[in-house]
């Protein structure tokens, strides 16, 4: 019976594990190909199926006046427009959590959950929705197609976030140990950041996590609230495709895209294999 | 050693949860006390009965809805917890998970500013206090939830200068070995610097051994301030009386006959109480099982009982019997013979309680 379970496990985990990890390395095989490798018959094997190339790549950094698409540029205002906004939206968002967690509001009908709700409606609703409000808005003040303006609009986006996750965190450490950290002699702001901040490190990178990823990904506003001055990763990618699809570029691109993810993955690995994710309090 | 510990005066505190409502409810109703410097104080009560809240007063968690504290004559009511000089410790270990085991007991300190050296020697002296010198260096996240405790309890110790160390049962988590000899401890620690120490707790052992002066609350009220022999011999009201030893008082109804005379069914019992102004009034009569005597035969004070059972603790035999529908207890030694059926036992006068309106006359 247990020879018959472990077999069955490792038979899902070899399974899954090729579910996943076969279109990426279906990817990195096709981005070293030609187009007559990709488009004559199917191949699999460098060398051996077909000759492989570093055209797919060459193409990603050269220039567009020297045929290329050159996808450095949106990939530098990614990393910057993803970084500034989760940063910000981790700092306002653990601010704001932390208030909702440990303070009553009262205001008519409105309470603490109500607020936290309110955060949480901005992601329930379809982009479709903010989009129109959002051109409009940051035309007004003059930041559309601009890296400014992203950031704003990608605070908007990110902050609900950040204050789900943290507030579910900061209510699961006890408040005791806010009112210890003040009998100690901390004055509110120290027991913030003196103790409950480091205690809070894991939910942090949670919420970290998410906020990357989610601004990292994002198409639909990037596509929606830029035009020729500034682009960002995703959209460049899929401006790539043209009435000949250049499946060598587009896996290249596609592998360069994922890479910080698979990055913050493992960082985040670490953390959650520790076990200090959940019950850092006891 | 700097002498900053403080008597401390509650005066008229009183405080409820829900302020704004029409009718609120008092965790804690109207009182005044005044803890001395350098005593030991337990407060004893059931759960919910405003002991918590008591601390969390003092110690500026909690804003009091009226009344005034004072630290020796100095109103603290409006000064943030931080500024209060107060050292308290909650039931279940609050620690510094990020933080080692030396930097968990020096954090109060550093907070306050006091010197490395000064640092270095108040952790060396609270750690060889508890036992916990070898594990100073360790993670504090690492260490069991009785070690961790003994942390909470040297954070509140670590300080020389505080006006009282406030105990919020702090001994829950730790096994009963060990709770005992840290009783002792915080007993010795008191005795040589002369810290205030309230210890608040549902177990009357606990107090007992612990405190000079016990303060017995129920539902927002104290009940009684006073020595363990007191508590345990002149209980102010019914409560304390079944609250406090075990078992707990043998309380009946019973009826004034005379100036110092109860009758209980048809027994009528003399007290040393005055009763003058109480006749014919239903009154309760309380008594000790300690205090209560095997009497050979039917005399004065004594009642009849048919005997329904005798418990063998050990040291001790514990009777149980009945006067028509009245249960009694009756503790007496081991060696005594209990002769079967019926019994008298004697009641002395001067043990008798006598409680109108459940408060003792």
């Amino acid at each position: 019976m247990s020879k018959l379970y472990t077999f069955l496990k490792y038979f899902f985990i070899t399974f899954w594990t090729v579910f996943v990890v076969a279109p990426f390395l279906w990817a990195v095989s096709t981005s070293f190909k030609d187009f007559q490798s990709v488009n004559s018959k199917v191949t699999y094997i460098p060398w051996l199926d077909f000759e492989p190339t570093l055209e797919g790549w060459r193409v990603l950094i050269k220039s567009p006046a020297k045929g290329g698409v050159d996808i450095v540029e949106p990939y530098f205002n990614s990393i910057f427009v993803t970084c500034t906004a989760s940063l910000i939206s981790i700092v306002l968002g653990t601010l704001a959590a932390y208030a909702l967690s440990r303070f009553t509001f009262k205001a008519g009908f409105v309470r603490n959950n109500d607020i936290t709700f309110f955060f949480i409606s901005q992601r329930i609703m379809p982009p479709i929705v903010l989009s129109i409000p959002f051109f409009i808005f940051l035309s007004t003040i003059g930041l559309l197609d601009s890296l400014l303006g992203l950031v704003v609009v990608y605070i908007v986006l990110l902050m609900p976030i950040a204050v789900w996750i943290m507030v579910d965190f900061f209510n699961r450490v006890p408040k005791e140990l806010d009112e210890t950290a003040l009998i100690d002699g901390c004055n509110p702001y120290q027991a913030f950041y003196k103790v409950v901040l480091p205690n809070s490190i894991p939910g942090l990178i949670v919420a970290g996590m998410f906020c990357i990823i989610f601004g990292w990904i994002d198409f639909f506003f990037a596509f929606i609230l830029t035009f020729t001055e500034v682009q960002l990763l995703p959209v460049k990618v899929v401006a790539l495709n043209s009435s000949i699809t250049p499946w060598w570029s587009l896996s290249a691109s596609a592998l360069v895209s994922v890479a910080p993810l698979i990055i913050v993955a493992f960082i985040v690995e670490r953390y959650l294999s520790k076990g200090n994710l959940s019950g850092a309090l006891k | 050693m700097e002498e900053q510990m403080a008597k401390i005066d509650l005066s008229n505190i009183s405080h409820t949860y829900n302020p704004l409502d029409p009718k609120p409810t008092y965790a804690l109703n109207p009182f005044s006390m005044t803890w001395e410097n350098g005593k030991r104080y337990a407060i004893l009560g059931p759960s919910g009965c405003g002991k918590t809240t008591m601390l969390n007063i003092v110690s500026g968690l909690v804003r009091p809805s009226k009344g005034e504290i004072l630290f020796d004559e100095t109103p603290v009511t409006d000064l943030k917890t931080e500024d209060r000089n107060i050292a308290q410790v909650f039931q279940f270990p609050v620690i510094y998970n990020t933080m080692t085991v030396y930097d968990n007991l020096a954090f109060p300190l550093r907070c306050r500013e006091f010197t490395k050296e000064k640092i270095e020697e108040r952790v060396k002296v609270v750690s060889d206090t508890l036992n916990l010198s070898s594990f100073l260096n360790s993670p504090a996240r690492k260490l069991t939830a009785d070690q961790k405790q003994l942390i909470s309890l040297g954070r509140g110790l670590v300080r020389e200068d505080v006006a009282a160390v406030l105990m919020d049962e702090p001994l829950t988590v730790i096994d009963p070995d060990l709770k005992f000899r840290l009783r002792r401890n915080l007993k010795e620690i008191n005795e040589q610097y002369k810290t205030t120490l309230v210890y608040v707790t549902h177990d009357q052992n606990e107090a007992m051994t612990f405190a000079e002066n016990i303060i017995v609350m129920d539902q927002g009220e104290i009940v009684q301030v006073g020595l363990p022999k007191d508590l345990f011999e002149k209980p102010k009201t019914t409560f304390v009386g079944y609250f406090i030893g075990s078992p707990a008082m043998n309380i009946f109804h019973s009826t004034v006959s005379s100036d110092h005379e109860v009758k209980i069914n048809d027994t009528t019992i003399k007290t040393n109480s005055n009763l003058g102004n109480l006749k014919d009034k239903n009154v309760k009569l309380g008594i000790r099982s300690e205090f209560i005597e095997l009497a050979e035969k039917e005399k004065s004070n004594t009642v009849k009982i048919k005997l329904t059972r005798v418990e063998d603790f050990g040291n001790f035999k514990l009777l149980t019997g009945k006067m028509g529908d009245l249960v009694i207890k009756s503790k007496v030694e081991r060696e005594k013979p209990i002769p079967d059926g019926e019994l008298n036992l004697y009641f002395p006068p001067e043990k008798c309680c006598v409680y109108s309106d459940e408060k003792l006359v």
